[in-house]
């Protein structure tokens, strides 16, 4: 049979975004893909060049629209290594809680907009309901429902808001309970099962040579984690482990980064509760924005030579920023700001992954992999 | 508590690395040192490589066989056009020791590898490194491609070549990735040359788009 090229995308229910697959097909095999990105590409990296250190975190924020906290956040810490400021422990325990929560609403978007494309529209609206609850807490944190702005340079915007622990308590604790419906709709899904089980394998030494990290890396079996190997923030003082999923012997499949995307969300509930059990001044306690407990104070200017970077776990895998101070005569504005988008490392290889199997597993394994193209495109 | 690298065991990890490369390299003008990020409470080192572009090829080659480097974060590329002669351009690749191994099996059954992070030691220690690849003045910036050794270089070359424009000798399929595939040969929007229009005249609020300044306003600094 004569092979023939399909474009998929930009507008196709598989692509989670605005972008084009095109996929060779022999019959139904893919014989060869190629992705083709930049349909939303924005410039951040220019816009950024002519911003001030504080102006860039609104633009990192709006990077991905599913884990706005955890790009700016991830945009502070190399900020802070750039200007070389040490954030007060009480803000890091906050920043921590923010970005666990920011974690958890992320992988509830990705596994409510992955059900239905492989035929299970009911576990859509669960996901989305305690999203729901995650949005509410980071709304009380951020002021917002999407886009926070919350880190600072130095600190966090503001404190956890009274009864703030408690609501946090309340709903991680519900959601804790409900990931059971989730397990319980998914994984006595027949057609769940059939569409995810046995596609897509990936090796873990072939994803890292392929510069594929974090939950789709660790639903091989290792248990890989910048969180633990170059440690920031207060990782290092709580009490948890990475999840990490047995995999099949020909790799992980798409079945497997589900249920590693699961577990992390168990992880980062408990992770939450820890937080806020231990975070220094107790979490009822509240200090008005710029306390010194809260926020320290930050050079704005960096000198031409100077240059910073942080490797931060986000959750779609290892994101980056890598700074270049003396950006005007006066060092206000960086020379250059880099991203390293974990998407657009992993989109190409998952593009290669489904070489072999059938067209129709295209969404399957194209989905399992948690793209989001805000921040591919930048 | 938690898992912690123990930062005495990176750094000796870190001088290892080095010691090595200095005794192969140092001959051909690589330097390399231990350097500390210098933010957060947390003490971190990272490995610090000065690299020419002549011997980038091998260098990664080595970094990925003898020193057990295997993954590429980012390669990213600077513009310094009033910097010096001598570095015109810079390429900035970021690398990472992640130590990842396929899981072994047991008749069937994956047995998935846990580190336990505070006895890593030595070439499995996760390490961070940072290489500078300085290119001097020059109209058409080029330095190996490391596609060969890190898959995932291919689109980071790809991405600098599209935005800052310097290319990758030996790489494959190069071609445009974030911009249309119809720009225009030799237009890098990251280049120093492309300014945003917000550059010349220190304005934003009441004329983004700098067409129809007030007469009344034109010389005044806002």
């Amino acid at each position: 049979m004569a092979e023939m090229w399909i474009s998929m995308g930009p507008q196709h229910p598989m692509t989670h975004g605005l972008w084009t697959l095109k996929v060779k097909i022999d019959g139904e095999t893919i014989v060869d893909t190629i992705p083709d990105l930049g349909y939303i590409h924005r410039g951040v990296e220019k816009i950024c060049e002519s911003r001030d250190f504080t102006q860039i975190t609104p633009y990192c924020d709006r990077l991905c629209y599913a884990s706005a906290n955890t790009w700016s956040h991830s945009y502070i810490y190399a900020a802070e290594n750039l200007l070389e400021v040490e954030v007060p422990e009480r803000a890091e325990y906050i920043r921590l809680i923010a970005v666990e929560i920011q974690r958890i609403a992320s992988h509830l978007m990705w596994l409510g907009a992955y059900c239905p494309d492989i035929g299970n529209l009911t576990a859509f609206v669960y996901c989305l309901r305690e999203r729901e609850m995650m949005l509410d807490l980071l709304q009380e944190l951020g002021g917002s429902r999407m886009h926070y702005n919350f880190p600072r340079i130095g600190g966090v915007k503001r404190d956890l808001p009274h009864g703030f622990a408690m609501r946090c308590r309340a709903k991680v604790k519900l959601f804790l309970q409900r990931i059971h419906e989730y397990e319980a709709l998914l994984d006595e899904s027949t057609i769940f099962l059939i569409r995810t089980q046995g596609v897509g394998y990936a090796k873990p030494e072939e994803m890292v040579n392929h510069g594929v990290t974090g939950p789709n890396l660790r639903a091989g079996g290792v248990n890989y984690d910048v969180r633990w190997a170059h440690p920031y923030s207060v990782y290092d003082e709580l009490d948890w482990t990475p999840s990490v999923e047995r995999s099949s012997v020909k790799g992980a499949d798409c079945y497997d980064r589900y249920r590693v995307r699961l577990d992390e969300m168990k992880t980062s509930a408990e992770l939450i509760l820890q937080a806020l059990d231990g975070i220094p001044g107790g979490a009822e306690t509240f200090h008005e924005s710029g306390d010194p407990a809260l926020i320290a104070k930050a050079p704005a200017r960096a000198s031409d030579g100077q240059t910073g970077f942080h490797h931060f776990e986000d959750p779609r895998g290892e994101s980056m920023f890598y700074l270049a101070g003396g950006g005007d005569e006066r060092g206000k504005n960086p020379y250059r700001v880099s991203i390293r988008s974990p998407m657009f490392i992993t989109i190409p290889y998952a593009a290669k992954c489904m070489i072999g199997y059938k067209i129709a597993d295209v969404p399957a394994i194209m989905g399992s992999f948690d793209p989001c193209i805000g921040e591919t495109d930048r | 508590m938690g898992m912690k690298v123990n930062h005495e065991k990176q750094v000796a990890a870190a001088n290892d690395v080095i010691t090595a490369l200095e005794a192969e390299f140092s001959g051909e003008g690589l330097s390399c040192e231990v350097r500390m990020h210098a933010g957060g409470k947390h003490q971190r080192s990272y490995v610090y490589i000065d690299c020419p572009p002549s011997i980038w090829a091998i260098v990664a080659e080595t970094l990925s066989e003898v020193h057990a480097v295997d993954h590429c974060s980012m390669i990213t590329g600077i513009h310094w056009p009033e910097k010096s002669p001598e570095m015109e351009w810079q390429v900035v690749v970021h690398l990472m020791r992640m130590s990842v191994r396929n899981p072994p099996s047991n008749e069937g059954i994956v047995m998935p590898i846990i580190s336990d992070a505070s006895i890593l030691q030595g070439s499995d220690m996760p390490l961070e490194f940072e290489v500078s690849i300085a290119i001097p003045e020059t109209r058409n910036p080029s330095i190996p491609s490391v596609q060969h050794v890190w898959v995932g270089a291919d689109w980071n070359e790809k991405e600098t070549w599209d935005l800052v424009g310097i290319d990758f000798e030996g790489h494959n399929e190069m071609r445009r990735v974030l911009q249309p595939h119809e720009t225009p040969a030799g237009f890098h929007p990251l280049q120093k040359q492309h300014k945003l229009r917000y550059h010349e005249f220190n304005e934003m609020y009441d004329d983004a788009q700098g067409f129809a300044r007030k007469s009344e306003d034109i010389g005044k600094v806002k």
